[in-house]
């Protein structure tokens, strides 16, 4: 993880456990924080402290550096800051855990794991498949790449929230997560 | 391999579409359908087509004319015997397409490859309708609409298709601008199994009827995710009935797996014969 302090602001970027993150909430108190909680639920961030003022998503960014970013008030100086960072932040009022993209990115991934797993298709053809059948701009494995460990913490997160075993990892990438 | 005759059956839009495809190959295409009225449609429509890319200088009329000759419609009983490939593309029907491919085995020679464009029943399933001697030159060449514009064919492997066959048609693919994807046999294939959350989960992150939800998790999916077009709206074009009916046959085939499970929004909405932009309701208003 990176912090990035400027006045009284908190930038925290990067992976880390919710542990880790809540220890950076709890040993700032005076501070107005902004964190990328990509993998977690960030109302359960929002009910517990109160100095999180918003929160954003950025692990899965590409080299465009597009980010979804809530905000619990307006705040200029963070979303400046984050342009001067190089992101381009698009906002969202939809709280939700993974936010809208990573959310609905990391499932079609974990299909894509299911179905190499079960030999429906070769790696390069799923990729292929989904970037022109359906016109992805990526294909679930180009995504995927890197990220692995994120998209197991994400599923974890979504499967511990609802119980639902559609957010169970399929052992393919729980196999490429390499922490 | 070289393809050079090939039968499509069926002119409605797909069928046409991967017909003018072929066509455009400089293959020598039969279109078959029981209606004529459709048959001189989809030759119309076609021929617009072409005119039109000639006006654009996408072709030259000199190809065009060279296309239109290429091009016939026909009866099935009108057909050479003596194709190469004979692509099914008619009404989603399991029974009627088996009743068609037995017609199909005994009418064509024995090298022509029997294809099915399906996008939702087993190869092998399909395949039990022909020859033994068939079986292993019976295969799914799955396309997408618009076929002239996307590049993906899904190259679907029955129990019984030869290998080779497969590798040989990905092969003639690649050689023609498609972008081939060898896809076994199961399931929703590729694209129609994965793409399954592109719909699912947005509908799990709205929850509700709620229409600017929607128009967020739309926006937030092109604007971020770089999508052409979010998952509400692309339902709304597809249709809801239809996209909820693909969504209930690939659970089913996954013996009700949660993973494929429909929301209860979908159900709603057909419920409601809220289809889409078809009928002018759907997760939008069209007025």
């Amino acid at each position: 993880m990176t912090n990035v302090t400027f006045d009284n602001i908190l930038i925290n970027f990067g992976f880390g456990t919710k542990e880790e993150k809540k220890e950076i909430l709890k040993a700032n108190p005076g501070k107005e924080i902004y964190m990328d909680l990509t993998c977690y639920n960030p109302a359960e961030f929002y009910a517990a402290y109160p100095n999180l003022k918003g929160s954003f998503a950025a692990l899965f960014c590409d080299e465009e550096k597009k980010v979804e970013v809530h905000l619990n008030a307006p705040s200029d100086a963070f979303i400046t800051k984050l342009k001067e960072l190089g992101f381009k932040p698009f906002e969202t009022s939809i709280v939700s855990c993974g936010f809208v993209f990573p959310r609905t990115i990391v499932q079609i991934i974990n299909e894509a794991h299911y179905a190499l797993e079960e030999n429906v298709a070769s790696k390069k053809d799923i990729d292929r498949a989904m970037k022109f059948g359906v016109n992805y701009p990526k294909g679930p494995f180009e995504w995927a790449s890197g990220r692995e460990l994120y998209v197991v913490t994400l599923l974890s997160e979504l499967f511990q929230m609802t119980k639902d075993s559609r957010y169970l990892a399929s052992k393919l990438i729980l196999r490429g997560w390499k922490p | 391999m070289n393809l050079q005759r090939i039968v499509v059956i069926g002119a409605g839009t797909m069928g046409s579409g991967i017909a003018q495809w072929f066509a455009q190959q400089m293959c020598s295409v039969e279109l078959v359908d029981t209606s004529e009225e459709q048959l001189k449609k989809a030759l119309a429509g076609i021929h617009s087509s072409w005119d039109k890319l000639v006006e654009k200088e996408k072709l030259t009329s000199c190809q065009v004319n060279q296309m239109k000759k290429l091009f016939e419609i026909k009866t099935l009983d009108q057909v050479s015997k003596n194709t190469d490939l004979v692509i099914e593309a008619i009404i989603e029907n399991l029974e009627i397409k088996k009743e068609l491919f037995k017609k199909l085995d005994a009418y064509f020679s024995p090298h022509t490859i029997i294809a099915s464009n399906t996008s939702s029943f087993p190869i092998s399933e399909m395949a039990t309708a022909v020859s033994p001697e068939r079986k292993s030159r019976f295969i799914g060449l799955h396309f997408f609409n618009p076929a002239t514009i996307m590049k993906l064919v899904e190259v679907i492997k029955g129990q019984e298709t030869d290998s080779k066959l497969c590798e040989d048609l990905y092969q003639w693919f690649d050689s023609k601008e498609k972008k081939p994807a060898l896809s076994k046999d199961s399931p929703g294939f590729i694209v129609n199994r994965v793409a399954r959350n592109f719909y699912g989960e947005p509908l799990r992150i709205v929850e509700t009827d709620d229409e600017v939800k929607m128009k967020e998790v739309d926006r937030i999916l092109k604007e971020v995710g770089g999508f052409k077009m979010g998952p509400f709206e692309l339902m709304d074009l597809i249709g809801i009935d239809v996209n909820y009916s693909v969504t209930c046959s690939v659970w089913e085939a996954y013996n009700k797996e949660a993973r494929f499970a429909p929301h209860a929004l979908q159900k709603q909405m057909v419920e409601e014969k809220r289809f889409g932009r078809k009928n002018k309701r759907g997760f939008y208003k069209y007025d």
